[in-house]
């Protein structure tokens, strides 16, 4: 992906043509040699295996279980087979959440991917100390944890004192004086997705700036030469050579906003959540942990994975690819 | 290669997605006998009566030599989720305050131990106030010991109903009057006659009680939504005509957020509806012109039923030293911690304790949550504040709110 990987280019079509294959005859020191690998990457293995593998294990296996209150003190749960998958998906709040929440997920990811590439940009046409300031004010912004981020949007929303409504109706934009963010889930969830995508923000800008330092100059310079305008260069060399790296970053937005829960339950709060305003994430826990109904709560979570897996099974199979090409 | 490592970075955060969402794991075991006995009390207890629970707890170490008292406080929102994951851990506490809403679905499942046998031992047992001491009976067996209840009152501001020239009304009309009057006299925007947050259930369903009607029965094992009768509906209307007349409040608003007596005591509201014990924080400003009243009924003279809230204290069925919980449940109940209570503005557990303060006499009429197992789910889904929200914004008729809520209620409690 850098310009050092050019001029191996013509090494890399060398290599494509396929060889012919001899089998090599069969040694110990083969098999010590072809074991090496595996036996490196088998303490990470088994890591893996042990935190993720184990509770997935058993998230699975109590997805097919009534599991609830009375289960819970039992410590013992009743096989049901499928019912918990049936009945949520033969729950149409289930289907409305999903499609809020695709939407909700689309409209996050473009506006922090939007914005933040936007910054980035901005950083490398400013002199050294703006950098500095805008850099220091993003990590600053990126530093604060999301529920004390929470209270601060709370506050400054606030319907009878909050600053927003007050410099609205200073600056004339309307009366603003006593309105109500969170009156409709439109408002609820947009309030929610201002105050994701400002806290999505420096991680993608300090990330896509890291990439456009790596951008070498000769290429820019020699489209310029060609008369490429601002524009067409930012199109077709700067997103090129970023690619890899807004995909990385676009996957792996689309995973934390499609699971978010920590901000809209804290914001939106907890009183005021229905089926109107629920997201799959605090979807889940309403309907796993409030109702007490774990087995339902462990189903719903094995379909978010799923979903999850395939939104972004897309974005994954195109990195591997990339990456098959650039190595 | 950089991007493989990439590719592999996402596919862990998308494993670590699922490895959040967590699991319920049993995990029982017994443990060693107690030198320690562990007190689950709502933060209302640290910060309005710290020195009943210091004082029960000296008395209860005074009397078990070598065992100690860890009271741990809890909030409200998320004391049931804390608990439930000390059922699955095995480490309960010893002692839990329950909401009376919440104690029926607990002790149906069998959370709690029984306390039947033991129940004259408690303090003024024949006396418990009877609807406080039902939250904790289930299939007529005794598993919550009663600690106080409240009731909902007005604070109001004597300074400016002077003004108005309103007497304590003895009527919604009356009442509604005087709030009119007010807002003509106080132009203030945002200024609230009767400050009420438009998804306050707790009040809003006073109104449907006092024109007859009820939020649920039982009838043939099965619970019926009522919400869609004439007289709740009446009762609604009744509360929508009154929110418009007296409240600038949000609609959509919860009365805990902003806190009621944080309105009054900015100047912002000549009366709140809540506990009692708001009187503590209206202001410095403020105090000497607060007083309260019973909030008036429909109908002339009577008082509007209020809902009774309260707490129960319960031992954990997992508790390893049931005997020395109830001890301290015995000690922190007694005659003298309960006075201390009566005197912090609440409504002590039994009826001759009793006095005449304006919180006593509001409890005179209440009503209460229908008893079903499932109805903290309906609390929790928030089905009420939805209805009324909606309601109160005109986004849907009364007709329409409460068939929707009745259908709710019933798909939740019959589950």
């Amino acid at each position: 992906m850098t310009s050092s990987d050019i001029p191996h280019g013509t090494a890399l079509a060398a290599e494509a043509t396929p060889r012919p294959r001899r089998r090599r005859p069969f040694t110990v020191a083969r098999v010590v040699r072809g074991a090496a690998p595996y036996l490196l990457i088998l303490p990470v293995v088994v890591t893996i295996v042990a935190i993720l593998g184990y509770p997935l294990y058993h998230l699975a296996r109590l997805s097919f279980q009534k599991y609830g209150l009375f289960e819970l003190i039992a410590h013992h749960g009743t096989s049901v087979g499928w019912a918990n998958y049936s009945s949520v998906l033969h729950d149409s709040v289930f289907w409305d959440v999903l499609v809020r929440t695709i939407v909700f997920t689309v409209a996050n990811v473009a506006l922090a991917m939007g914005i933040g590439t936007l910054i980035a940009l901005l950083l490398t046409k400013v002199s050294s100390f703006v950098r500095v300031l805008l850099t220091a004010g993003l990590v600053l912004a990126w530093a604060m944890p999301p529920v004390v981020a929470v209270q601060v949007w709370v506050w400054m929303t606030n319907r009878e004192n909050g600053i927003l409504n007050y410099t609205l109706t200073k600056l004339h934009v309307g009366d603003y004086s006593q309105h109500d963010w969170l009156e409709t889930p439109f408002s609820q969830l947009s309030l929610t997705t201002s105050l994701l995508v400002w806290g999505a923000i420096p991680f993608i800008v300090v990330t896509v700036y890291a990439g456009l330092s790596q951008v070498s100059h000769e290429l820019v310079e020699a489209a310029e030469i060609d008369g490429a305008r601002p524009r067409r260069v930012f199109w077709d060399v700067t997103v090129p050579i970023l690619k890899p790296i807004f995909l990385i970053l676009t996957s792996l937005s689309i995973i934390w906003d499609f699971g978010v829960f920590t901000q809209p339950f804290l914001l939106i709060d907890q009183t005021r959540i229905n089926a109107s305003n629920e997201l799959m994430g605090i979807y889940l826990y309403e309907e796993g942990y409030v109702k007490t109904d774990f087995g339902r709560g462990a189903a719903i979570s094995i379909l978010m994975l799923l979903i999850v897996a395939v939104l972004s099974v897309v974005y994954v199979r195109k990195m591997v690819r990339t990456g098959e090409e650039a190595s | 290669m950089k991007l493989r490592l990439f590719a592999a970075a996402a596919l862990a955060a998308t494993l670590a997605l699922a490895a959040s969402t967590a699991s319920a794991e049993p995990n029982g075991h017994s443990r060693a006998a107690a030198s320690k006995i562990t007190v689950w009390l709502q933060v209302d207890a640290q910060s309005g009566w710290p020195e009943l629970v210091a004082s029960a707890n000296q008395q209860f170490e005074a009397k078990h030599p070598g065992t100690n008292v860890d009271v741990q406080y809890q909030t409200w929102g998320d004391h049931l989720s804390k608990f439930d994951a000390t059922l699955a851990g095995g480490n309960t506490p010893d002692v839990i305050e329950m909401g009376n809403t919440e104690m029926t679905k607990y002790m149906a499942a069998g959370a709690f131990a029984n306390l039947s046998s033991q129940k004259g031992s408690f303090p003024n047992a024949k006396n418990w106030l009877k609807g406080l001491a039902a939250s904790g009976i289930f299939n007529g067996k005794t598993y919550g010991v009663p600690y106080y209840a409240g009731s909902r009152v007005v604070t109001y501001r004597s300074d400016l109903f002077r003004k108005a020239h309103a007497k304590t009304p003895t009527s919604l009309a009356a009442f509604t009057a005087t709030a009119k009057q007010l807002g003509k006299q106080n132009t203030k925007k945002g200024f609230s006659p009767v400050y009420i947050a438009g998804t306050d259930w707790y009040f809003a369903m006073s109104f449907v009680y006092d024109y007859g009607g009820q939020i649920a029965v039982l009838k043939n094992g099965k619970w019926v939504g009522r919400l869609e009768t004439k007289k709740a509906r009446a009762g609604l209307a009744a509360y929508k005509r009154f929110f418009n007349a007296a409240s600038r409040a949000s609609k959509t608003g919860v009365e805990n957020r902003p806190q009621p007596y944080d309105v009054y005591a900015k100047g912002q509201a000549a009366s709140i509806i809540g506990p009692a014990w708001f009187s503590c924080c209206v202001g410095k400003k403020f105090t000497k012109a607060t007083k309260q009243f019973v909030m008036p009924s429909h109908v002339k003279g009577r008082g509007m039923p209020g809902f009774l809230g309260g707490s129960d204290l319960a031992v954990p069925a997992g508790s390893n030293d049931k005997s020395l919980a109830a001890d301290w449940i015995r000690i922190f109940t007694s005659t003298a911690s309960e006075k201390g209570l009566q005197a912090k503005g609440n409504i002590p557990n039994a009826t001759n304790l009793l006095g005449n303060s304006v919180n006593e006499r509001a409890a005179q009429r209440s009503w209460f949550v229908p008893t079903a197992k499932n109805w903290v789910n309906v609390e929790n889904g928030n089905v009420l504040r939805t209805m009324l929200a909606r309601i109160l914004t005109g986004k849907a008729s009364i007709a329409a709110a409460t068939a929707f809520a009745d259908s709710n209620i019933e798909l939740t409690l019959n589950q």
